[in-house]
């Protein structure tokens, strides 16, 4: 899968090299910004009422 | 064969990446966006208090507001002189998740503060800037500071942390009714205020629960109540 990647980006070594770099940076900008506080829910460090209102279910 | 191991060895380094940023996110991350959304809303609510404070030397400031608490937005700040002199956080209205994410959060169906009732509030104890994190060091006769711009509101804490489950709605009843009721603090109506928080630490079987009693009040015009000073 990186394999492929890396052989579909475009330009020499350092090209493609910084193009990765801006792509891992990208994949944590998202999962950062939308996935992990989407997911956080669902997990139970954040269950700290007594009426489930803000408990994940 | 080959190119089937080599993909599932890349599987398995991309969900141990995903994992520790996973981690990193919830241990560091939402620590630094929950001190940057806490100090927004505290420096936001502080602006706002201050284009309402009366001019000096014009009447007084009318009695407390009575305005309602709009959700998901602050309209208190407390302090907690056992967490540290400088602990204080904004008080939002509601309980969802994304209000949890930038202070501490009202129970929507529980008293306003200051008045006679339950005000409840509930807030993590880790992740998300760790506002709780401290709390099984409450001990009763405590402070618990709060300020909705015009008055200081000082309650007092009746008992050390009470563990209990998740469902224990009566906790935060107008006059606190825990399913265990010889932990019962109060008898009558009263102007209470509820603390919630999650235990163990880091898990989600139990809640602690800590309940004080409205002590005293100043005037904001009067400087920080006694509990603040020193």
């Amino acid at each position: 899968m990186y394999g492929w990647i890396w052989r579909h980006l475009p330009g020499n070594a350092w090209v493609r090299a910084a193009l990765s770099l801006v792509l891992v940076l990208a994949v944590v900008y998202v999962l950062f910004q939308y996935v992990f506080p989407w997911a956080e829910p669902l997990l139970p460090f954040g269950d700290v009422t007594v009426d489930g209102e803000g408990a994940a279910r | 064969m080959r190119v089937l191991v080599r993909t599932f060895s890349e599987l398995c380094i991309t969900i141990g990446a995903l994992i520790v940023l996973f981690v990193v996110h919830l241990l560091f991350w939402t620590g630094i966006e929950a001190d940057r959304a806490t100090a927004g809303e505290i420096g936001s609510l502080r602006a706002d208090w201050a284009a309402k404070a009366p001019e000096p030397g014009s009447a007084p400031a009318p009695g407390p507001t009575t305005a309602a608490y709009e959700p998901g937005e602050p309209f208190a700040v407390m302090h907690i002189p056992r967490f540290g002199k400088d602990w204080d956080r904004p008080v939002l209205q509601g309980t969802e998740p994304g209000v949890l994410r930038r202070g501490l959060g009202h129970y929507a169906s529980t008293g306003r503060l200051g008045a006679t009732g339950n005000f409840a509030v509930a807030g993590h104890r880790r992740t998300h800037g760790d506002p709780f994190k401290d709390f099984p060091e409450l001990r009763p006769g405590d402070e618990v500071v709060l300020t909705d711009g015009t008055t200081w509101f000082t309650y007092r804490i009746a008992n050390r942390p009470h563990r209990t489950v998740p469902g224990d709605i009566g906790v935060i009843e107008p006059v606190p009714r825990p399913l265990r009721r010889e932990v019962a603090p109060f008898d009558e109506p009263g102007r209470y205020l509820t603390l919630t928080t999650c235990e163990p630490e880091w898990g989600s079987s139990h809640r602690l629960v800590v309940w004080a009693h409205l002590d005293a009040t100043h005037p904001v015009t009067d400087g920080k109540p006694p509990a603040l000073r020193s």
